[in-house]
């Protein structure tokens, strides 16, 4: 506990008496924590809008103008049988015609010219979450597809896919950068905190005559690291509020539209946590490095 | 051994008993620190064995070594004292890193400083001091944690003769309480005023013992 003590007032001192290369430092570990920061801040909403987009999903057929209303009927059974629908909508060729003009405004001169209503009868199914998951649903699909009657079948799996491996994609890259910077900071820390260590040479010859412990000799360069990783965390942290805060004021209704009304949210409490656990830690390896070469 | 295949010391065969005092001395390079350096542990032989208070100091570990160090003050000729604390500072240190209580610390620190006569000297830089009162800062520092062994290093090579003679005076007196008190020096005159048991060392070889 002494040993504790002793260390973080000496790391204290030590990130204090740094002055331009320990703010270097701050700032290294800061810029790999915004990376890693922003990379959460993205796939977290991502996978939250992924969620709340999949448990919508939902799929339309689209039906020929010549279909009959047995084969409709057919259409519907298929569906109600296959147990993968939430809720099921028939939509007449007039009601899709109604529903584009009131969802496209811009384009209500555009539809006013139509010589005939070109938007087919469909019927609308919104998916039961685990049909999705299962697999069911695309089977149904895929049966619907080929069902008498039935012009097309648009299936909103396949977007979904897109986003969830734009995600992925997104995820990989984004780790493999915030590692390589947070190496990259962990090497400044311990470039630093050797700097100190040479300052404090004499200290140090003193400490291992007299037999000093060891977590007295190499325990402040440890703590100093740590110190200056979780000050680079917490500039991170605030800069990511500060940065989202801004984007949110300034681009919100655009923001809403690209989302389809969904909207993003700032890191919950436990990943700020792990964001400022993640900042010591790479001091403290950094810290740590240095310090093997005291005593 | 020295890499370059000389010795520092060679065929050395050397038993001091507890409580005694003991002078080194030699000329240049006759290997008087090396054999300091090895009772430090700053150096390990590349042959042979060092026995300290039953401890056979060629098996010790590393964490070992730091131990037995505790119960061993040095004493080098140039003082090695850190010159960003303060006389208290310096000597206090050495408990605080055996993580010591702050009121122990202060309190061994002041006894053993007075007991050098630096009491009144508490807040000076080690700067602002003469080197006599350096060294004996540094005497006060080796023995703050009340060592069984002291090692000195031509603790008076850096001062003229009526300090050294206060500065052996000191040790003397060290070594009246029973600690034993192994001394470095090249100083011949130094030796025969303070008469003790001598051990002369020459090319890395007892040469003679008085």
């Amino acid at each position: 506990m002494r040993a504790l003590a002793y260390s973080f007032r000496l790391g204290w001192a030590g990130v204090r008496r740094s002055g331009g290369s320990g703010a270097f430092a701050v700032l290294a570990i800061s810029l790999a924590m915004i990376v890693l920061g922003a990379l959460l801040l993205i796939t977290w909403n991502g996978e939250r809008l992924l969620a709340r987009w999949s448990s919508a999903a939902e799929f339309s057929v689209y039906l020929r103008d010549d279909a009959t209303s047995e084969e409709r009927g057919a259409i519907e059974a298929i569906i109600d049988q296959s147990g993968v629908g939430a809720a099921r909508e028939y939509v007449s060729k007039a009601e899709a015609l109604t529903r584009f003009r009131r969802e496209f405004t811009d384009l209500a001169a555009l539809a006013a010219n139509f010589d005939d209503n070109p938007f087919p009868a469909s019927v609308e199914v919104r998916l039961r979450p685990e049909a999705e998951a299962d697999g069911r649903a695309a089977a149904v699909v895929k049966q619907l597809g080929s069902a008498a009657g039935v012009a097309d079948v648009g299936y909103d799996s396949e977007w979904l896919g897109r986003v969830a491996g734009t995600l992925r994609t997104v995820r990989g890259a984004g780790l493999g950068l915030a590692l390589l910077m947070a190496v990259a900071a962990a090497v400044t820390v311990a470039t630093v905190v050797r700097l100190g260590l040479h300052a404090r040479r004499d200290e140090l010859e003193i400490m291992e005559l007299v037999g000093a412990p060891l977590a007295f000799i190499r325990g402040p360069f440890v703590a100093e690291g740590l110190l200056q990783g979780g000050i680079g965390a917490v500039v991170a942290v605030l800069l990511l509020a500060a940065g989202f805060a801004v984007t949110g004021s300034w681009w919100d209704t655009e923001i809403r539209t690209i989302l389809a009304g969904g909207t993003i949210e700032f890191l919950p409490l436990p990943f700020v946590g792990y964001l400022l656990a993640g900042g010591m830690i790479v001091g403290s390896v950094g810290g740590f490095a240095a310090a093997r070469h005291a005593g | 051994m020295y890499s370059r295949g000389l010795y520092a010391l060679r065929d050395l065969s050397l038993t001091v008993a507890q409580g005694e005092f003991v002078f080194l001395t030699g000329p240049s390079g006759a290997g008087k620190s090396t054999l300091l350096r090895l009772l430090l542990m700053q150096e390990r032989p590349t042959s042979g064995d060092l026995v300290v208070n039953g401890q056979h100091l060629a098996r010790l570990k590393r964490r070992d070594v730091q131990e037995y160090r505790r119960n061993i003050g040095f004493i080098f000729q140039d003082f090695k004292l850190i010159p960003t604390r303060t006389v208290m500072e310096n000597v206090s240190f050495v408990p605080e890193v055996m993580g010591t209580s702050e009121a122990q610390q202060r309190r061994r620190a002041f006894q053993v400083l007075k007991w050098v006569g630096l009491q009144h000297r508490l807040s000076a830089y080690p700067s602002d001091l003469s080197g006599g009162e350096q060294q004996r800062v540094a005497i006060a520092r080796a023995l703050v944690n009340g060592p069984s062994l002291v090692l000195a290093d031509e603790p008076t090579g850096n001062l003229d003769p009526d300090l050294s003679l206060e500065i052996m005076n000191l040790l003397r007196e060290v070594n009246a309480g029973g600690t034993t008190v192994l001394v470095a020096t090249h100083d011949r005159e130094l030796i025969r005023l303070v008469g003790r048991r001598t051990v002369t060392l020459d090319q890395g070889r007892v040469v003679e013992m008085v």
